[in-house]
């Protein structure tokens, strides 16, 4: 009796708003302590960035009025700024306030370093428009200033935590301002001096549940109007991808930044010889594995740009061959009467990693079963992550998300070496990556690929992942593409180019759905 | 010396050894964590974070002081009550507790209270007719709701009432569109205070179905206490004495047996509300209830040193106190127990 008359007892919602689940905790809106894709993604919706990534891949200016200006010796870039624009709490935005903002993330920014590698100096020209100093020419620049933790914030509002983050209050300049913020529920409200295109939506009320069961629960239940999928295990992204194609919802998938790779520990044996890495590189059946473990969901990777990206070189990776895979081994030395013992660690807490282990282990049973036996294990991420940097996991399956949408963010995090001895990383990016293993050049490439720009940049790029696929010490396996879906009643939801939800743009619409899209984007 | 001060004898040596078990079980917390493997700066940087900004942010956070100093430091600390700030958020410690720990009391209290009425009516009901259906039915309650894997029970649970039926939410504790009652962090509570109906029936609507299942799974652990001690009260030869003195079966199980079942019951019951200060993390987990076994997951998966150990300290100091309390309780109320 009290189920029914609790049950009878809905609270109404406010006309026009929606209900958004995700499956990230929100622990804090400050920008400089944003790390999180979900801290990312509601930031999008309170703050501007100076430049936008469009859906088409170009850079387009937000906050700024052009693209920056650089100096001859590419070392100053001069940006302007637009004017007419406010904060929430109704004071002005100018480069007095883009300054504050930018310096106290290189004060306190989690990912601070993210700036203060290039960045050396920030300082305002004139009212409306800023100087940066770089370290050294920095081409991707207004990919950088596209990231969302770099958004503005008031002065005003900010001024006692110039120093400290500000964890549950935003004042930007976006086209929402936070009504209400706890870390499993944010309101955010249009803000009604803001100076773009206003949201079509009368408010957003965004909700964290803890587990993807819940969370596809409330989406069927109607408690939720959008599901975000970061985080979702994969059978349910599965069930709802089947819901959209029967028409029971509506899918978006946006591009994605997110990479699945295993790093090869390539200064020891086994893995210290290049033949059994290449050898590794062609027994990995991406094929089935997508479709055993990413349940079709994952497209196979062979490169670590995301196709999205400017540099992308799609086939630099050996495909799967087992009779190359089988030729390689043996010239290594195994196959026969000799097997190559192989531990292969994967993340415990990650149900889909584990899968992915043991359909493996099955793959290379079937095809090279003389030749090399997979010994997974079992480690927790943090544990896992710990354990990578010193050098004491052979394999390991993980992935990277890149803070912004440039190539550099997947290649120097993975490849960089401050310090080297042959092949051999001693200290930097590629060691703390797992791989340990480096090229004699290569970081000079890397670097050189930041301060070129357009179609010499491009190719620099293909050149580096050709490279590093020779030498194999990272095999990338599959993309993560963020997907998003809508009950219907609701808008289908649109990506940006940096992989977040254009919040602003969901709406009740009684329109029936169009053709799905997931067919036509893969 | 007489029963009274030898009660206050025993409570005071209970208290004064609650300060020497929290030092122990912080320093072992301490230790724990610190062996454990996994770094804290993996956990807020991500793995490839450069060698300059993970040193940074280690020498930041006091994490690259010599273990002996960040000791030192810690229980200073801790004698003055501050239990410092979260490595993760950099917010105190303190307040991620105040905001969380309300959650799971609410949700333990009425678990518990759930539990109570289901498992001691269950328990009762059979007493009439031992060994007849009713009393089988109560038995096998008692046994298959202790043994249902909570897990499995909340999403079965979820599934059914939130999911296929709609009657209920999904999870969480209030809903999105209204705006949480401001007081206490007990929700009914200050929505009841605040006479504010909205919220009083959204808070309650998102704490049937977790209080529902804890309460349920708790039950059977009370519907077996009560059924044996009541059957063993009832062979006693206080209750034969009462029977041949006239009195009706009715007044010898109320007045008679049931007080002398109801105390080991009572013992019961504080181990279960000391256990469940922090251990109903799998309902909390299914349910997305933010309470403080689920936020001290979090803490310990993000390697958030001084939170997991703020946390600890806290739960270790409230189950101390119930446990004292119970004890207490339970002496004075049961005169055959000495000190």
């Amino acid at each position: 009796m009290l189920l029914t008359l609790l049950a009878g007892c809905q609270p109404q919602r406010p006309p026009g708003t929606l209900v958004v689940g995700h499956k990230s905790r929100i622990d804090s809106l400050d920008p400089a302590k944003a790390s999180r894709s979900g801290q990312m993604q509601v930031l999008s919706a309170l703050g501007d960035p100076l430049y936008v990534i469009s859906t088409d891949g170009r850079i387009e200016p937000r906050l700024a009025t052009a693209l920056p200006r650089l100096s001859a010796d590419g070392l100053r870039a001069r940006i302007p700024l637009r004017t007419g624009v406010v904060f929430h709490d109704g004071t002005r935005f100018d480069a007095d306030a883009m300054v504050f903002s930018l310096r106290r993330f290189l004060g306190i920014g989690t990912l601070g370093y993210q700036l203060s590698e290039r960045v050396r100096e920030v300082r305002a020209t004139g009212p409306h428009e800023i100087e940066l100093e770089l370290r050294r020419p920095f081409g991707p620049l207004p990919r950088l200033l596209s990231a969302i933790f770099l958004t503005p914030v008031s002065p005003t509002a900010y001024r006692s935590h110039r120093d400290k983050p500000f964890n549950d209050r935003f004042v930007g300049t976006g086209p929402y301002r936070l009504s209400f913020f706890s870390n499993q529920q944010q309101r955010l409200t249009p803000f009604q001096g803001y100076w773009g295109r206003r949201p079509a939506n009368r408010g957003l009320a965004l909700v964290t549940l803890s587990n993807s069961t819940a969370l596809l629960g409330a989406l069927r239940s109607g408690e939720l109007d959008v599901l975000l999928s970061s985080g979702m295990e994969i059978d349910h992204q599965q069930a709802l991808h089947q819901d959209a194609r029967a028409g029971r919802l509506k899918e978006a998938v946006g591009p994605s930044m997110e990479i699945g790779f295993i790093s090869l520990l390539s200064d020891q044996p086994p893995l210290a010889t290049v033949t059994v890495r290449q050898a590794i590189a062609h027994s990995l059946d991406r094929r089935t594995l997508g479709q055993r473990v990413g349940l079709g969901l994952r497209p196979p990777l062979r490169q670590l740009v995301p196709p999205s990206l400017p540099g992308s070189e799609p086939e630099a990776w050996p495909a799967y061959d087992p009779a190359r895979a089988r030729a390689l081994f043996r010239k290594a030395g195994y196959c026969g009467v000799r097997r190559l013992s192989l531990p292969f660690t994967f993340r415990s807490d990650i149900p889909s990693d584990r899968l992915f282990a043991l359909t493996w282990q099955a793959q290379l049973r079937r095809d090279l079963s003389d030749c090399v036996q997979l010994e997974p294990t079992g480690m927790e991420s943090t544990t896992a992550y710990d354990q990578l940097a010193k050098g004491s996991l052979v394999m390991l399956l993980y992935d990277w998300i890149g803070d912004y949408p440039d190539p550099d963010n997947f290649l120097s995090p993975l490849l960089g070496c401050e310090q080297s001895r042959g092949n051999r990383c001693l200290k930097g990016n590629s060691a703390l990556s797992g791989s340990f293993w480096t090229e004699p050049g290569l970081q000079q490439d890397l670097i050189r690929s930041t301060e070129l720009e357009g179609q010499p940049r491009v190719a620099l790029l293909q050149t580096i992942q050709r490279r590093v696929a020779a030498a194999s010490p990272y095999l990338p396996v599959w993309l993560m593409a963020p997907v998003a879906w809508s009950r219907p009643g609701v808008s289908r939801p649109s990506y940006d180019g940096s992989g977040r939800v254009q919040l602003g743009d969901l709406q009740q619409d009684v329109r029936p759905a169009p053709a799905h899209p997931r067919e036509v984007r893969r | 010396m007489s029963r009274r001060s030898a009660l206050l004898r025993y409570g005071a040596a209970r208290l004064a050894l609650a300060p020497v078990m929290l030092w122990l079980i912080a320093s072992l917390v301490f230790l724990l964590l610190r062996v454990a493997p996994g770094d804290p700066i993996d956990a807020l940087l991500g793995p490839k974070a450069p060698a300059a900004a993970r040193a940074a942010l280690r020498q930041q956070l006091g994490l690259d002081l010599p273990l002996t100093e960040q000791y030192g430091q810690f229980l200073s600390h801790l004698l003055r009550g501050d239990l410092g700030l979260s490595q993760n958020s950099q917010e105190p410690v303190a307040s991620i507790i105040q905001g969380s720990l309300p959650a799971s009391l609410e949700l333990g209290l009425v678990a518990l209270l759930i539990a109570a009425v289901l498992g001691l009516t269950v328990g009762f009901s059979g007493i009439a007719r031992p060994e007849g259906k009713l009393d089988l039915a109560g038995r096998l309650y008692g046994i298959s709701t202790y043994a249902l894997p909570p897990f499995w029970a909340a999403m079965v649970v979820q599934l059914v009432f939130a999911v296929w039926l709609g009657w209920l939410p999904v999870g969480g504790r209030f809903p999105a569109t209204l705006e949480p009652p401001a007081g206490s962090g007990f929700y009914l509570l200050d929505s009841l205070l605040s006479a504010n109906g909205a919220q009083f029936w959204g808070a309650l609507r998102h704490l049937v179905l977790p209080a529902g299942t804890l309460g349920l799974l708790l039950s059977g652990v009370f519907a077996n206490a009560l059924r044996l001690n009541l059957r063993r009260a009832l062979d006693s030869d206080y209750v034969e004495a009462a029977r041949s003195r006239g009195l009706s079966e009715r007044r010898v199980v109320l007045r008679h047996a049931l007080p002398n079942a109801l105390l080991p019951v009572l013992t019961i019951t504080g181990i279960t509300v000391a256990s469940l200060i922090g251990g109903a993390l799998l309902i909390e987990v299914t349910y997305s209830w933010p309470g403080i076994a689920f936020r001290l997951q979090e803490a310990i998966s993000q390697r958030d040193y001084p939170l997991v150990q703020g946390i600890v300290v806290v739960v270790a100091a409230l189950v101390v106190a119930v446990s004292v309390l119970v004890d207490l309780l339970v002496a004075l109320l049961d005169p055959r127990i000495r000190f």
